[in-house]
Parts: structure tokens; C-alpha cells; sequence
């Protein structure tokens, strides 16, 4: 068996001032899957979402997402297809705790297949919500953009969005 | 032969130890190396206070009073060699022979283990002689199917009932749910795969202590699909009714057909 060193550090964007977007761009496609954790809080109660792309954001509604959330005593399902962009931290009360996102994109640099991606993600205020998903970009196209956006206000200074590449043997 | 020397402290005649060092194997860290040896009491030069490494290249001088001598500030990618002498007030005795080359590295707690990769179906994936020098193994999957049909995972090709899960899963407009299954003869890694061959299911699935030999093993695996418009999301927990045995074969297998081209798994280790 080949034994190698994976889970490489790829970028980190760490905001000095409240940003109302944050763009991972030119990601490698030298590795097999990716890997991004985003912890932030956002300046007004409000939700975040995801866009991604190639070369850039894809404008088409080829993105898909069907995920699983549960706040207060209350779980339930929930789909959203053909759209443009993945909500999270979708924040419920008056108050933004925190929120942590790991969202694992699986294959991203194929060419012959739809791009597959698994996510858990969390805000912690006192109406806080858990979501467990699954995504799905519907390109052939590798994925090199990732872009995060808070819905009509910013992520505030602190936040941080770090990208990770994992190496199959 | 042992050097007379006048020791400095006492100006007595102080022989220094003569060759009584065997060099051992050295074993790479991150910017060091572990210099393992074996000493017999000096003939001359007696007793020994400490044992003195040094590296070639750039001389790095660290001294110990038992073997291994761990020789620090070292610089990661350059290959080294090591010599080991004993010594005493007055100096180093005779240096041993020098060790085996070897190179310090960045150490890394999440490392691949080996990758399965499809071109052509296949109904069973097996990892086999699993290191056992991690503390969790990662099992990250990408995987279509002839059919529709879930993924198993089995331990040690052990196909008896000894094993039980428990799933949270749901999808659009629907309430969660949670189920178990208890006395399989395997766990579930992953749900309904198989249902395009373009939106493949995906998985990550942890295997925790794997190596422990007084507890059952157990799974954690996120995992779903989506096809624009349905889907689900999925969340298992997985225990292998095994106390005694570390887990060294893995097989993810079909419950009906086989796994299509382009399908990848991939099995990591966790560093305790």
C-alpha cells in the first residue's frame, strides 16, 4: 500500500473588516477532493449561501441540494432544485451566533461526471439550526470557484474560509 | 584503542570509553530523527556518563544517557547519517560505525492509504492489510451502481450477524427519520446508490479506534445523493460486535449489481 502525506492547507481567507462576500478562486485541481471550513457570524440576522464554478461562478441553475435540519423540537427535510446558489446559516431568530460549515466536495476535478457534495453545517445563537446535506453541481466541468455571500449583509471581521486538498494514493 | 587523557577537573589520567556502541536503526520525525543503539560496558574508560549523536550532515551534536538519542533541528528533506560514541568527563569515546540514511519530514496526521478507482463495474471493493499504525480510518467514496442498491461494509470478511446500525435520513418536504437495524451481517456506508450515471452518491465515513482490542468497532458515515429534485441525506451509525479483533479488511460491496466506472474509493488514516 502506498502511504502518502495528504490533507494540504490550499488558502484561508481570514477577514480583517466585514466582507459581503468571499471568493475562493483558482482553486488546484491537482487533488482529489476538497475540503472547506467556514466559521463566521454575520452583522445582521440574515443567511449566507454558496455558489460555485469553473474559471468563475456558473450562472445556470445546475446546482441542486437536498438536506435535513432540525432547530428547536422541530426536524424536518427540504429540497431546492435548479438554482444558483447552496443556502446556509439560514440564521432563525435576532440574534447571529456562529456559525461552522464543513462542506466535503468529492471528485471535484472529474470531467465525466456530475459534481456530488456532502455538508454539515450550524449556527449557535439561541434559535440555532443543524443541517446535515447533500449537494449537487450538475457540470462536467471541474470545480475551481467557490464563492460565500451573506444575503443583504456581511460576515463580520474574524470569519474565516479555509480550503483543504485531499490526496488519494 | 582508548586515548589517555588528563581529565580537566581532577588532572588525573582519564582514559576515554573505547568502541562499545553498535548503531542501531535511526527513525524519522518532523526536523529530528530517533538514533537507536546498543552499548556494552567499555573495557577503558569506564563508566559511561552519556552517549553523544551526531549527524552528517551538518554535525548536530545531541547527547542522551539511554538509547534512543533523539537529535532535533535537523532540516527536513536532507537525508542523514548518524554516528553514536559513548562518553565519559574527559570526551567521547570511540564513534560507531555510521547509521542507515534516512530523512526527517513534515509529519502528517491524516495520510492515504490506497485508492480504488473504476474503469469497469465491479460488485465488491476490497481493502485489504491495513496498516495498523493509525488510530481512525477514513473511508471517502464517489460511487454509481448498475442498479439501485445500497453499500455495505463489512470487517475482517467477517459476513456473520454481528454488526448494527442506526440511520437518520430524509429528503425534501418530509420529516426525518431514524431507524435501526440490529443483527446484520453488515453495516450500511451508504443509501440508494445507482439512480443516474452522472449524479453519483457520495460518502464519508469515519472508523474509529480500529485498532482497539477491548471494544466493538464503529462507523460514522455521512452520505446521500441528489438529483435535482429528489434526494437524501443520510446519517449512519455503524458497530461491528467484535471486541477483540483490530480491523485489518475493509470490502464496501453492492447489495444488488455492482459499482460502476468511474466510481472512487479511497481509505486514509488518522494519526492518533
Amino acid at each position: 500500500m502506498a502511504a502518502g502525506s495528504t490533507y494540504t492547507p490550499i488558502a484561508t481567507t481570514t477577514l480583517g473588516s466585514a466582507a459581503a462576500s468571499v471568493t475562493l478562486s483558482s482553486i488546484s485541481t491537482a487533488y482529489t477532493d476538497l475540503i472547506v471550513i467556514v466559521n463566521t457570524y454575520l452583522s445582521a440576522n440574515a443567511y449566507s449561501y454558496m455558489q460555485v464554478g469553473n474559471n468563475g461562478l456558473d450562472a445556470g441553475t445546475n446546482l441542486s441540494v437536498t438536506w435535513l435540519y432540525g432547530y428547536g423540537n422541530s426536524t424536518s427535510g427540504s429540497i431546492r432544485q435548479s438554482n444558483t446558489a447552496t443556502p446556509f446559516f439560514d440564521w432563525q431568530g435576532n440574534d447571529q451566533g456562529f456559525g461552522t460549515a464543513i462542506i466535503n466536495f468529492q471528485n471535484y476535478a472529474n470531467t465525466s461526471v456530475y459534481k456530488t457534495f456532502l455538508f454539515k453545517d450550524a449556527s449557535t445563537n439561541t434559535h440555532g439550526e443543524l443541517d446535515v446535506g447533500v449537494g449537487l453541481w450538475r457540470s462536467t466541468s471541474a470545480l475551481n470557484t467557490i464563492k460565500f455571500t451573506a444575503a443583504g449583509t456581511t460576515f463580520v471581521a474574524g470569519s474565516t474560509f479555509t480550503v483543504y486538498g485531499i490526496q488519494a494514493a | 584503542m582508548a586515548t589517555n587523557r588528563v581529565s580537566p577537573k581532577k588532572g588525573k589520567v582519564v582514559d576515554i570509553p573505547d568502541a562499545v556502541v553498535t548503531i542501531g536503526t535511526p527513525t524519522a520525525g518532523d526536523a529530528s530523527v530517533s538514533v537507536a543503539f546498543t552499548a556494552s560496558t567499555p573495557a577503558t574508560g569506564g563508566p559511561v556518563q552519556k552517549y553523544t549523536a551526531i549527524s552528517s550532515p551538518d554535525s548536530i551534536t545531541v547527547s542522551g544517557s539511554t538509547s534512543p538519542v533523539v537529535v532535533t533541528g535537523l532540516t527536513n528533506g536532507t537525508a542523514y547519517t548518524f554516528t553514536v560514541a559513548a562518553a565519559n568527563a574527559t570526551g567521547n569515546g570511540v564513534f560507531s560505525s555510521a547509521s542507515a540514511s534516512t530523512t526527517p519530514a513534515t509529519q502528517t496526521s491524516f495520510e492515504s492509504i490506497s485508492t480504488v478507482a473504476l474503469s469497469s463495474s465491479n460488485g465488491t471493493i476490497t481493502f485489504s492489510s491495513i496498516p495498523s499504525t493509525y488510530k481512525h480510518l477514513q473511508i471517502r467514496m464517489f460511487a454509481t451502481g448498475s442498479t439501485t442498491a445500497d453499500a455495505y461494509i463489512r470487517f475482517n470478511n467477517d459476513s456473520t450477524a454481528t454488526y448494527f446500525c442506526h440511520q437518520m435520513r430524509g429528503g425534501g418536504g418530509g420529516t426525518a427519520q431514524g431507524y435501526s437495524y440490529a443483527t446484520q451481517n453488515q453495516m450500511v456506508i451508504t443509501s440508494n446508490i445507482g439512480q443516474s450515471s452522472t449524479s453519483f452518491s457520495a460518502a464519508v465515513c469515519d472508523v474509529l479506534d480500529y485498532q482497539n482490542t477491548n471494544k466493538n468497532k464503529t462507523i460514522r458515515s455521512l452520505n446521500g445523493y441528489d438529483l435535482n429534485g429528489s434526494g437524501e441525506a443520510i446519517f449512519w451509525s455503524g458497530a461491528w460486535n467484535n471486541s477483540s479483533s483490530a480491523v485489518s479488511r475493509i470490502d464496501i460491496i453492492m447489495s444488488s449489481g455492482t459499482f460502476g466506472s468511474n466510481s472512487h474509493f479511497a481509505l486514509y488514516g488518522i494519526k492518533g
